[in-house]
C-alpha cells in the first residue's frame, strides 16, 4: 500500500534552460576522491556486456576500469581483495527512483515531487526537488544501486525535468550529478493525469484529453523552435537590433526534446497508449528512450524493438490501479526476447524498498521466463539493471558494464545476485569504496540519520 | 470357468479394486519442510487420505494410494497470509472495487458476506503458494473490524474456514494523539465487558462513558467484548518501540491477549515482547523509516525477535502480491533468521496464534494443504509447481498465465 502514495502522485518537475546552448546553471560539480589502485580477484563476473567471467580479475585505477579479465597482471602498489566464491557485477542503475523527491519519513513538507497545479509543467527540474540527505539514498547504495534517475511523479501529462544522479553522500544535488549525463524529460499516459485533473472538472479528463494535451504543448514547442530559429539565422547586424526572443522555462525543456538533446522517459502501462505514444513521437519527429511502468510491454513488444524504445518494467507488480491489472510475470523475458533478441528491457523499482534489491526483481523476472521457455542466462538478465538503463539515460558510455575505461562502478556479491539470500559486500562508485560490510561506518550516514537511535550501528 | 477366464475375472476385480480403493495420495520422494519440530526430511513420502496427511516418512507403501514422483522437488506447507484483504479488494484505487471499509461498523465489521471466491487476486496468490488468507478490513478508524480467515479454494461455498477471529486496532496515524487513542481503546474495551446483547439494545448506556462524537453500535461492543472475555486477539499496528511497550502494558492492565503488527522497532523491545508472550505480525522487507515512529526499522529485526524468544510471524504489505511474503522471509533469512524458523513464520506461526485448527504444518491428522516447489520456497528464483487444498490437487492457471500463453509466441 506504501508504494500508493508514489503511484498516485507522481509528477512533478522542473526545467530550466535548454534550448539555449549557453545555460549553464546547476552544472554536476561532482568530484569523485582518490580510488587509488584495486585488483579485485577470483571472482565470478557479470560483466554488463552479455558475458560471465569465472576466476576473472578487474583493475581499477584513478577511478577507472583500467583492465579486465583472467590473470591480469599486478601492478605495484596495487591492493587486492580476493573475491574468490564472490560474484561481481556492474554497479547497479535504477531508471526510475523518486528518492529525494519523495523522501523518507514521508511527510506533506518534503513531498516534492508532483507540481500537480497544472497538467503541462515542463518547467520544472526534479533535481530542485532532491533532498541529499534522504536516509533511502545509502540503503540503496548497500543494495549495490551506483547510479539513479530521479523523475518527477506522473500527475502531469508533461511532469518535468529528471535528473540522474551518483548515489554518493552529498551536501548538494550539484554534487550528486552525474557528469555529462543528459537531462530527460518525464511524460505520463493514462490514468493519473486524468484522475488529477478530471478530478477538479479540469482537462484533461480522459485519455483523449490526455492525447490532444501532449500534442499542444509540442505544437507550442514547435512554434517557439521556430522563433528561436529565426532569430539565430539573422545577421548579427539585424540581430543588434532586435532583443533575443524571451527565454521560456517551459519551451525551452521540450524544444531540448525536439532537438533530440533531452531523453523522454514516458509513464505508460497499456499497449495501446504506447502505440499513440509512438505515434506523436513520429509526428513531432522526437524519440521516446523509454516506457516506464510498462506493465503491458509484452504487448506490444515487437513494436518497442522496431521503434528501439526501452521498457522499464517491475517483476510482479499489479493491480493497485485498473491500467496494472494486465501483469505477466514474463513481461521482461518477452521484451528482451523480442525481434530475435533485439528488445531492450529494465527493471525499475520506483520503491525504497524495491531499490535495495533490484537484484532479487531482476531474478524473478530471469526466472519467469526462463520458465516459460526464454533462455536467458544471469549474464544477460544482468544487463536489465545495468547497461540497458544506463544506454536508456545516455550514460552507457560511461557505466553500465564492466569494460576497460569506463567508471569504476562496481558491487562485489558474496554470492550469486540472482538470489534472496545473496547481498553485497563492498559496492565501489568510481573506484571509491562506499559500502564494505567489514566497516559499519559505511555507508556514510546522512545528516538525517545522525543521534537517532544509533543510526550508524543499528540501522542496516 | 477354466482358469484362464479365472485368472482374468481375479485380475478385472483387482483392477477394479484397486481403482476403487485409489482414494489415497502419495506424494513421493521429495524434500519435505513440515514447519514442525521434525524440520525438513530430505527424500521422503507423504501420504494423503480423506484430505488430511496420514504418515509423512520415508519408503511409505500404500496399495491404495495414487502415486506421484517428486524427485527433486520441494514439499512445504500452504502459506498463510496473515492480514491481506484478498478476496474484498480487486483494484485498490477504484473504491467500489473495495470492500474492505466501512463507516457504518467499526469494530463489529465482519467481512465474511463480501468475501468473493472468485476474486482474480485469489488465483495469483494460490499460485504463488497461499492457500489460506486471513482477510481483514482495512478502514483507518481506531478500528478496522473483524480478520476471518478463508481457503482460496475458490469455492463459492466453502471458502470459509473460521469467521471473526481477531479484531484490529489502528492507534497510530491521522491528527490526534496516540495517547488519547490508547485511552480510547481501553475506555471501549472496558465498557465493551459490562455489555449484554438485550441490554444494549434496549438501553444504549454506552454514549454516557464515552467522549463526545464516539459512538458504537451494540454489534461494535459485542466484538469488542469478545476481546475481553479473551476469546479472539486483538491485533494492533505498532512499530515505534515505546509504544509497543505502551500496548504490552496495556495488554496486561486489560488481561488481553495481543498480536503486535508491523513492530519495525521490535527489536529493541524484544526481551518484553518475549517475557509478555506477544506474536509479532513483521513485513521484513520493509526498512524504511517511513515515519517518525519507524526511524529504528531494520532489516535483522526478525532474527533479533526470534533470538529473544518472539513468536514471528510474516507477511507482506501487498495484497496483489501477497505471497511475496516468502521474499520477505527469504531476506530475513540473509539477515540472520533460521530458515526453519522463517518458514514457520509463513505457516505454523500464523496458525497458531490466529488458532486455524490442523493447518499450517506438515504432521499425521493435518489439513493436507500442500505446496510443491520447483526449488527452496524462500527463494526469488522457485516457483510453484501444484497445490493441494485439502488433498486435492488445484488447477493452477490464473489470467497472467493466460495472457503470457496468448502474447508470448507473437
Amino acid at each position: 500500500m506504501k508504494k500508493l502514495i508514489f503511484i498516485v502522485f507522481i509528477g512533478t518537475f522542473s526545467f530550466l534552460t535548454l534550448s539555449s546552448k549557453e545555460t549553464t546553471a546547476f552544472e554536476s560539480t561532482y568530484q569523485p576522491g582518490n580510488s587509488g589502485d584495486i585488483l579485485i580477484e577470483n571472482a565470478r563476473i557479470l560483466t554488463g556486456t552479455g558475458n560471465e567471467i569465472l576466476g576473472g580479475s578487474i583493475l581499477i585505477s584513478s577511478n577507472k576500469i583500467k583492465a579486465i579479465g583472467k590473470d591480469l597482471n599486478k601492478p605495484v602498489n596495487t591492493q587486492t581483495i580476493d573475491a574468490n566464491g564472490k560474484w561481481v557485477t556492474p554497479g547497479i542503475i535504477d531508471i526510475h527512483s523518486h528518492m529525494g523527491v519523495y523522501p523518507a519519513p514521508g511527510l506533506r513538507s518534503s513531498s516534492d515531487g508532483n507540481e500537480s497545479t497544472s497538467p503541462v509543467t515542463a518547467h520544472v527540474w526534479a533535481e530542485h526537488s532532491v533532498w541529499t540527505q534522504d536516509p533511502q539514498m545509502p540503503l540503496a547504495l548497500k543494495g549495490g544501486i551506483t547510479t539513479f534517475h530521479v523523475l518527477p511523479g506522473s500527475a502531469n501529462l508533461i511532469g518535468g525535468r529528471g535528473v540522474t544522479l551518483k548515489n554518493i553522500w552529498s551536501r548538494t544535488v550539484q554534487g550528486m550529478k552525474f557528469p555529462g549525463a543528459p537531462y530527460t524529460l518525464k511524460m505520463a499516459c493514462g490514468e493519473n493525469p486524468k484522475r488529477v485533473y478530471g478530478g477538479r472538472n479540469s482537462e484533461p479528463s480522459t485519455r483523449m484529453g490526455n492525447v490532444a494535451g501532449y500534442r499542444k504543448a509540442w505544437i507550442r514547442a514547435q512554434g517557439y523552435r521556430n522563433k528561436l530559429a529565426e532569430y539565430e539565422s539573422k545577421s548579427e547586424e539585424a540581430k543588434e537590433l532586435e532583443y533575443a526572443p524571451t527565454r521560456d522555462l517551459e519551451l525551452e525543456t521540450l524544444v531540448g526534446v525536439l532537438d533530440g538533446e533531452i531523453l523522454i522517459q514516458n509513464h505508460c502501462y497499456r499497449g495501446e497508449e504506447m502505440a499513440v505514444m509512438l505515434d506523436i513521437a513520429k509526428e513531432f519527429n522526437y524519440k521516446v528512450t523509454t516506457f516506464h511502468h510498462a506493465v503491458e510491454a509484452y504487448k506490444v513488444a515487437d513494436i518497442l524493438a522496431e521503434n528501439g524504445v526501452c521498457a522499464a518494467m517491475w517483476a510482479d507488480w499489479w493491480g493497485f490501479k485498473h491500467e496494472a491489472f494486465d501483469m505477466v510475470w514474463e513481461n521482461a523475458a518477452i521484451v528482451d526476447q523480442a525481434n530475435g533478441g533485439n528488445g531492450c528491457a529494465i527493471i525499475h523499482s520506483d520503491s525504497s524498498v524495491g531499490i535495495q534489491r533490484l537484484n532479487q526483481e531482476a531474478a524473478k523476472a530471469m526466472a519467469a521466463g526462463n520458465r516459460a521457455g526464454l533462455d536467458i542466462p544471469s549474464s544477460r538478465a544482468i544487463q536489465w539493471i545495468t547497461l540497458n538503463p544506463a544506454k536508456a539515460l545516455g550514460i552507457a558510455g560511461k557505466v553500465g558494464s564492466l569494460e576497460v575505461g569506463k567508471m569504476a562502478d562496481v558491487v562485489i556479491w558474496d554470492g550469486n545476485p540472482f538470489s534472496v539470500y545473496t547481498k553485497t559486500e563492498k559496492v565501489f562508485v568510481d573506484g571509491v569504496l562506499l559500502y564494505d560490510k567489514d566497516n559499519p561506518s559505511t555507508p556514510k550516514a546522512t545528516d538525517f540519520e545522525l543521534g537517532i537511535i544509533n543510526s550508524e550501528g543499528d540501522r542496516l | 470357468m477354466n482358469l484362464n477366464k479365472k485368472v482374468f475375472i481375479g485380475l478385472l476385480s483387482l483392477l477394479i479394486s484397486s481403482f476403487s480403493l485409489a482414494d489415497e495420495l502419495l506424494l513421493k520422494n521429495a524434500k519435505i519442510h513440515t514447519a514442525t519440530d521434525r524440520g525438513t526430511i530430505e527424500k521422503a513420502d507423504i501420504l494423503i487420505r480423506d484430505g488430511k496427511i496420514v504418515r509423512i516418512g520415508k519408503n511409505i507403501v500404500s496399495s491404495r494410494a495414487v502415486e506421484k514422483d517428486l524427485s527433486g522437488k520441494v514439499i512445504s506447507p500452504g502459506l498463510i497470509a496473515p492480514l491481506t484483504q484478498l478476496g474484498i479488494v480487486e483494484i485498490e484505487l477504484i473504491p467500489e472495487t473495495r470492500d474492505d471499509r466501512s463507516d457504518i461498523y467499526s469494530a463489529g465489521l465482519s467481512i465474511d458476506s463480501a468475501f468473493n471466491p472468485s476474486s482474480t487476486l485469489i488465483p495469483y496468490n494460490l499460485t504463488g503458494g497461499i492457500t489460506v488468507s486471513l482477510t481483514s478490513p482495512s478502514s483507518s478508524g481506531l478500528f478496522s473490524g473483524l480478520t476471518s480467515a478463508f481457503s482460496l479454494s475458490g469455492s463459492l461455498e466453502e471458502s470459509l474456514i473460521s469467521s471473526n477471529i481477531a479484531l484490529s486496532a489502528n492507534i497510530g496515524g491521522g491528527e490526534d494523539s496516540m495517547a488519547a487513542k490508547v485511552q480510547l481503546l481501553g475506555d471501549s474495551l472496558t465498557l465493551s465487558a459490562f455489555v449484554e446483547l438485550k441490554e444494549c439494545l434496549e438501553m444504549h448506556h454506552n454514549k454516557s462513558s464515552l467522549p463526545d462524537g464516539v459512538n458504537y453500535s451494540c454489534r461494535d461492543l459485542l466484538a469488542l467484548k469478545k476481546v475481553v472475555d479473551k476469546k479472539i486477539p486483538l491485533v494492533v499496528r505498532a512499530n515505534r518501540a515505546s509504544v509497543i511497550l505502551t500496548l504490552i502494558d496495556f495488554a496486561k492492565t486489560n488481561n488481553i491477549n495481543l498480536i503486535i503488527n508491523g513492530a519495525e522497532e521490535g527489536w529493541r523491545v524484544s526481551k518484553q515482547l518475549a517475557e509478555a508472550e506477544i506474536p509479532v505480525i513483521l513485513q521484513p522487507i520493509d526498512n524504511i523509516p517511513n515515519s517518525f515512529n519507524e526511524l529504528g526499522s531494520r532489516l535483522d529485526n526478525a532474527s533479533l525477535l526470534h533470538k529473544s524468544g518472539v513468536k514471528i510471524l510474516i507477511g507482506s504489505h501487498e495484497t496483489h502480491n501477497a505471497y511475496l511474503s516468502r521474499q520477505g522471509a527469504g531476506i530475513a533469512v540473509s539477515y540472520g533468521l533460521p530458515w526453519e524458523e522463517a518458514l514457520k513464520g509463513l505457516t505454523k506461526n500464523i496458525a497458531e496464534v490466529f488458532k486455524l485448527d490442523k493447518r499450517g504444518s506438515i504432521q499425521p491428522g493435518y489439513i493436507a494443504d500442500i505446496v510443491i516447489w520447483s526449488g527452496d520456497p524462500l527463494e526469488v528464483t522457485s516457483f510453484v509447481e501444484q497445490v493441494y487444498l485439502s488433498g486435492e490437487s488445484v488447477p493452477a492457471k490464473n489470467r497472467s498465465m493466460r495472457l503470457k500463453d496468448r502474447y508470448i509466441s507473437q
